[in-house]
């Protein structure tokens, strides 16, 4: 029996919508009246069908009952998610490009078009759910091959097909490939997110001059077509211009200003870039709008404290790490973030033993969390150690997470920011180039090792490398790698593959887009099903 | 907190509000009209110029909106690449029942495999337009048709009425880089003729740009609305 969820803040229309879907046949009908009780239903019974309408009053909109309900899983490939809207759709496309609904329905309809919309869907939802799942196991060409063979039917959701056949090409890391894609589709049209597409591929081949080109001219011609800013920022980044990736980012934020990530990311880049004022709105934005939200972070409090520890009433800082503490549960993740922006503020104030203090509890926290220490948090900590005088600690973590992210710049120039700040620019720079040098040394040993069909030695060499950087994705993969090498020669045994399944779970938790990840999950795949000719 | 509220704003939450009682009323409407049907009341009939009328009032505030944004520069267009022949039927879906209740019938015509570049949303503002005049003049047929022409696609809907008075008639010989000043002394037909003609030109691809034509030349002998799109 399919159940039915109606989310409108009119009880007038939930009810004519509710007899609308009775005259179909649909007996399982729940309502809500606002996003809050729409996402709590939706915790508590999984619905097949989700009408909703995108304007709810205040609270939540329907773009966000729809991105919360994927994100926490409860809207699956297998739900029919439809908008309901008072107006012109397109500003709603383009403002959220990565979560579309199946289908748009503008106020009034009738019934049978209701009804046909719900239909049509059904059908088409069909011939996705092969390539999404063949994308789930990282089977992209068996994802591609069935891709074109649809392609080649000319189905009525063609559209989204292409658009699921470039993300596949993309996930492949075949860019010169997808680039020649997306240019096909663009000859027919100026399809916005084809032009997106084709903007990123340039941006993660490293073409930035290009890239940015490509979303300056998309921005040029829609305005609100706001992934392009986002994208454009990240752009202006990767070419050292964070002022300028500031500026985008602010324009974006007036033109549509309930974008939490967006906040976030503006916050951050405007507080590497010293405009705390800039910094201070962003992060209270990003305060505001997390209240019930999925991408609600404890991390929101602390940057917005932080920076206004750069202000003239740092105590303001310690007021909203007071406010944090009520908004999140109480446990070892929530206290290390407290504590460790509580250092840095009274650190700020002077307030030597107090931060030392309050150091001292991040540790205990910073303990029990281990591995699932974040990144950023166990940078901040690192940043705590180096500001209150425990220079080793803190280097001794810097180094870590410079190992774990060797080739990854934006996390290097955190590491690098975390330096400049406390006056030890040069010091960073040299911990940065010292540890590179060690892992590309501890990298090419176990590599050669392996050329030379020493892959025992190799496979010895680079476990314990692995247990050593367990963040650092190419150790990772050449981990797996010799390890599925030896057993294509010797046979593959179940804890073999088992040792070299983590490995590759750790690159893909890493970089989903790691170059090589989808042909050592291949070679896998092949090494499992017995099949040993597989590559 | 900014206050600051835009016009464009005020103007997309009045309308929510106002369609939202559309919705209402034109829902509320065909159940009185399927009861009424069921009692077989003879003037069930006149609940159908009701719902023709709320679409009408519908349609006139999305252009506004619409029309009040491009003056703005904040109407935005978002072109997907489309079935053709599925978005037909769909709009011809949403009108049937009023036409039938007129005793006319909407026919789309399309090639399956026809794909285009355009905004679904916009396009299908200017077809609802024209379709609703069709109401009033349509003898018996509204056909909706689609077909590739120099590299445009051009989507047709014409009727089997006494087709349109001259004064009306657009870009007869369907030029490419036709345009004409509208006279907005004829009201809300004006109106629609200008919204149509901008989003025909919002359509743009390899430097050429969309273009509407309006003939009396059509096979079921009424007048031919077509919309260009490159």
């Amino acid at each position: 029996m399919k159940k039915v969820l109606v989310v409108d803040d009119f009880f007038n229309f939930r009810l004519t919508l509710k007899n609308m879907l009775r005259s179909f046949g649909i007996l399982y009908i729940d309502d809500a009246a606002t996003g809050e009780e729409a996402l709590k239903k939706m915790a508590v019974r999984r619905f097949d069908i989700i009408l909703c309408d995108y304007n709810l009053g205040p609270g939540k909109n329907g773009q966000q009952i729809l991105e919360e309900g994927k994100y926490r899983g409860q809207i699956g490939y297998s739900t029919i998610f439809i908008m309901i809207t008072a107006e012109n759709t397109s500003e709603m496309i383009m403002g959220a490009m990565e979560y579309q609904p199946d289908a748009y329905l503008m106020k009034p309809f009738a019934k049978e078009v209701l009804e046909k919309r719900i239909k049509n869907i059904a059908v088409k939802k069909l011939n996705i759910r092969d390539i999404e799942k063949a994308i789930v196991d990282c089977d992209y060409d068996h994802a591609i091959r069935i891709c074109d063979e649809l392609i080649e039917q000319k189905p009525g959701n063609l559209s989204e097909i292409l658009k699921l056949k470039g993300e596949t090409l993309l996930k492949k890391g075949v860019y010169s490939q997808a680039a020649e894609f997306y240019d096909g589709i663009l000859q027919m049209g100026s399809v916005g997110w084809a032009q997106l597409a084709r903007g990123r591929v340039d941006l993660l081949m490293g073409n930035y001059d290009r890239a940015k080109t490509t979303f300056e001219r998309i921005i040029a011609q829609n305005k609100k077509m706001m992934p392009a800013y986002d994208l454009l920022a990240k752009t202006l980044l990767k070419m050292g211009c964070p002022k300028e990736a500031q500026e985008i980012l602010v324009k974006a934020v007036e033109i549509s200003p309930r974008a939490l990530l967006r906040h976030k990311t503006l916050g951050g880049i405007a507080y590497k870039n010293e405009d705390y004022k800039t910094a201070e709105i962003s992060f209270r934005a990003a305060v505001e709008q997390g209240k019930n939200s999925c991408y609600r972070s404890p991390s929101d409090f602390t940057h917005l404290a932080k920076t206004l520890a750069h202000g003239e009433e740092p105590q303001e800082g310690l007021r909203v790490l007071g406010h944090m503490l009520r908004e999140f549960p109480d446990n070892s993740d929530t206290r290390l973030h407290l504590s460790v922006a509580e250092s840095y503020i009274y650190t700020k104030m002077k307030k030597n033993a107090d931060a030392k203090l309050a150091l001292s509890d991040a540790e205990k926290f910073a303990a029990d969390l281990d591995e699932d220490l974040s990144q950023e948090l166990a940078l901040d900590l690192a940043q705590a150690y180096l500001m209150t005088g425990e220079k080793e600690k803190g280097i001794a973590i810097a180094k870590r997470i410079i190992g774990s992210h060797h080739d990854d710049e934006e996390v290097l120039d955190d590491v690098r920011a975390v330096f400049k700040e406390i006056g030890m620019a040069k010091q960073g720079e040299a911990l940065i180039e010292n540890t590179r040098d060690e892992i590309i040394r501890l990298n090419n040993d176990g590599v050669t090792l392996a050329r030379e069909g020493k892959l025992l030695e190799a496979i010895a060499y680079f476990e314990k490398a692995a247990a050593y950087l367990p963040g650092n994705k190419i150790i990772n993969a050449n981990a797996a790698h010799v390890l599925m090498l030896h057993m294509k020669q010797a046979g593959q045994t179940p804890e073999g593959l088992s040792k070299a399944k983590t490995y590759l779970d750790r690159v893909r938790k890493i970089d989903e887009n790691y170059p090589d990840l989808a042909a050592l999950l291949a070679m896998h795949r092949a090494l499992a099903s017995g099949d040993d000719h597989g590559q | 907190m900014d206050n600051k509220m835009q016009f464009s704003d005020i103007l997309a939450s009045t309308l929510h509000d106002t369609k939202n009682s559309l919705g209402l009323l034109f829902n509320n409407l065909e159940d009185i009209i399927a009861a009424c049907r069921e009692q077989n009341c003879a003037r069930h009939h006149d609940f159908y110029a009701l719902q023709y009328e709320i679409q009408r009032l519908n349609q006139s505030l999305i252009r506004l909106l619409s029309l009040y944004k491009a003056e703005k520069s904040q109407l935005a267009i978002n072109v997907d690449y489309n079935a053709v022949g599925d978005f037909l039927e769909e709009v011809a879906l949403a009108h049937e029942k009023l036409l039938a209740s007129r005793g006319i019938r909407i026919e789309t015509l399309c090639d399956d495999t026809l794909f285009w570049a355009f905004d679904r949303n916009l396009i299908e503002g200017v077809l609802d337009n024209i379709i609703n005049n069709a109401f009033r003049y349509a003898k018996s047929l509204v056909k909706l048709s689609a077909c590739v022409e120099n590299g445009y696609l051009a989507l047709l809907i014409e009727d089997d009425g006494a087709g349109y008075p001259p004064s009306m008639l657009i870009n007869e010989n369907r030029q490419p880089r036709f345009k004409q000043e509208i006279d907005f002394k004829t009201g809300s037909t004006g109106l629609g003729l200008y919204f149509s003609m901008m989003v025909a030109a919002m359509h743009t691809n390899a430097g050429r740009e969309g273009f509407i034509s309006i003939v009396n030349d059509g096979t079921s002998g009424g007048g031919v609305f077509s919309i260009y799109l490159p």
